[in-house]
């Protein structure tokens, strides 16, 4: 009889998938936690207690990169949605699109660290309005190219469907462009959530450690060893997506592809 | 009316998506020849040969290149495994929303995780050590923050497989690749010939783009060398934010030259991928 390993291989594969999230919460609740112990030396709710009570600022950094993120998901959402139009219709939309693609390329670190000059004449260098344009420049260019798919001939079909029957602009949008649109802009407005959520590089040179987002408080308690907080910060930081994902999983690939 | 709207559009697309990818690229390109900046008094060519003749940017692009090439290598190479072994498990409801977990961790997540493992004093040192390995955690080998860029290494290929994991599932159901695996089987090939001459070439010639961009942003990723690199040679944002973010001024042109640099590779090779064939990203 031929040995089945597939069972074994899939139960570690599971294994290495959990084991980040495990570790995480377990060093989140851990404190002295020395070399070479294997296991904390106490294991609680002491780390998580204290955010709520003290002034480690990590819920503040949390609403922040909350407030951030739904910020730029909502904006990028709709004017990917409205500009992907004029893009996807032009004649020249091949070359467009490809224009579209080198801001997301690029590093957007270097992108950033290339624009702060001008952030600083706007006086958006530092605070949470310039944070939130420079990430909306990352996830413009994700949404046009998101909806790109979306602006085909059956869409011009019916939106001159709509026109022939009398429908104005407004009407051809709000009855018949955002319906058959509403799960294509909900994948989107995840998708841009989640840039923006990950977002650390051109967060910290636009924000210079002033806006302190959950990205920015992982590195800065690395930089400062405390571990246990950097733990607590990250599982702040991947909690949120995992429902995220939990919700559009069954779209994200589909539309990608 | 619908015109006007549609202008409308394209102004708001040029003003967002290449007004300031624009601005950026001048503003660098001056500041690299000496045109603008605080230190600098006209137009010089000091800055190129000072970045020329160091070698350093050559240096950190064979280094990033090298770098983001292995892990992109192996993630392929684990997922094409992965989703051609597995591909009827993955199917299943637990395992289906297992596979989409990983995409939750962000880089400085995945860095972070990293450096806890793998550190002289991380979790594998700790069972090394207790298993009597080592006597002390010095004798653990430099898996973080090493001239090999292991942990690097390490951490982009758990950031990246799984999603090439779940790309390469779709594109096998899309292309309907059981079929065609079934036709050839039919046809009197082997389990190694449909592998190798059905499954691969298809999955592959359909991803490659993808791929390609990948390794592009690999190339240009920040924090998770950051967390993981050495000093010296860095990565190429890493070298890149170094320099123009430093105290010394008359580095900072330095720092726009090696981005201009950084800029144009980065723009040719995409230029190449996207034209190749008139393909665009959602087309392939």
């Amino acid at each position: 009889m031929k040995f089945n390993w597939k069972p074994y291989i899939l139960t570690l594969l599971v294994l290495l998938i959990l084991f980040p999230f495990v570790y995480m919460v377990l060093l989140s609740m851990s404190s002295e936690w020395r070399f070479p112990e294997i296991l904390p030396s106490y294991f609680g709710l002491k780390n998580w207690l204290k955010i709520l009570s003290s002034d480690t600022g990590i819920f503040s950094s949390f609403f922040i990169s909350v407030s951030i993120s739904l910020s730029v998901a909502t904006v990028s959402t709709l004017s990917g949605f409205f500009i992907s139009r004029s893009v996807a219709y032009h004649p020249k939309k091949k070359a467009l699109t490809l224009l579209t693609y080198f801001p997301y390329i690029l590093a957007p670190v270097v992108f950033a660290a290339c624009l702060s000059y001008f952030f600083l004449k706007m006086g958006l260098f530092g605070n949470i309005t310039g944070i939130i344009v420079a990430q909306f420049m990352i996830t413009f260019p994700y949404a046009l190219i998101f909806f790109s798919s979306f602006w085909n001939e059956r869409t011009r079909n019916l939106e001159d469907l709509v026109a022939t029957l009398g429908g104005n602009t407004l009407q051809t949008y709000v009855k018949m462009l955002f319906p058959i649109a509403k799960g294509m802009l909900l994948i989107c407005f995840f998708q841009t959530f989640l840039i923006s959520w990950f977002e650390y590089g051109l967060t910290s040179i636009i924000g210079v450690g002033k806006v302190q987002t959950l990205t920015i408080k992982v590195f800065l308690f690395i930089k400062e060893a405390n571990f246990y907080y950097g733990a607590l910060s990250c599982c702040l930081l991947i909690f949120p997506p995992v429902v995220l994902l939990y919700l559009n999983k069954k779209y994200v690939f589909n539309k990608l592809i | 009316m619908k015109n006007n709207f549609s202008h409308i559009g394209l102004i708001f697309f040029v003003l967002i998506g290449v007004v300031p990818f624009g601005a950026a690229f001048i503003y660098a390109l001056l500041y690299s020849f000496g045109v603008v900046g605080v230190l600098n008094t006209g137009f010089t060519l000091q800055y190129w040969e000072t970045v020329i003749a160091s070698g350093e940017v050559f240096k950190s692009f064979g280094y990033s290149a090298l770098v983001a090439g292995i892990s992109v290598v192996i993630s392929v190479s684990i997922a094409l495994w992965l989703a051609l072994h597995f591909r009827k498990e993955f199917e299943k409801k637990f395992l289906s929303y297992m596979i989409y977990l990983p995409l939750a961790i962000p880089g400085v997540v995945a860095a972070f995780f990293t450096f806890q493992l793998f550190t002289k004093a991380g979790f594998f040192s700790r069972i090394v050590y207790n298993l009597g390995w080592i006597n002390e955690a010095r004798y653990f080998p430099d898996l973080v923050n090493d001239q090999l860029a292991i942990g690097i290494i390490i951490t982009f290929i758990t950031v990246v497989m799984p999603f090439f994991v779940l790309l390469f599932l779709n594109v096998y159901k899309n292309e309907r690749l059981d079929k065609l695996s079934e036709l050839a089987h039919s046809l009197g090939a082997s389990s190694k010939e449909v592998l190798w001459k059905v499954s691969l070439p298809v999955i592959l010639r359909k991803t490659w783009n993808l791929i390609a961009l990948y390794f592009i942003f690999l190339l240009g990723a920040y924090e998770i060398p950051l967390i993981l690199g050495q000093e010296s040679p860095q990565m190429l944002s890493v070298l890149i934010v170094r320099e123009i973010k430093q105290y010394d001024l008359n580095k900072i042109s330095e720092g726009y030259a090696v981005a201009i640099f950084y800029t144009i590779v980065v723009t040719l090779i995409v230029s190449f991928i996207f034209t190749r064939k008139n393909k665009t990203l959602h087309e392939i």
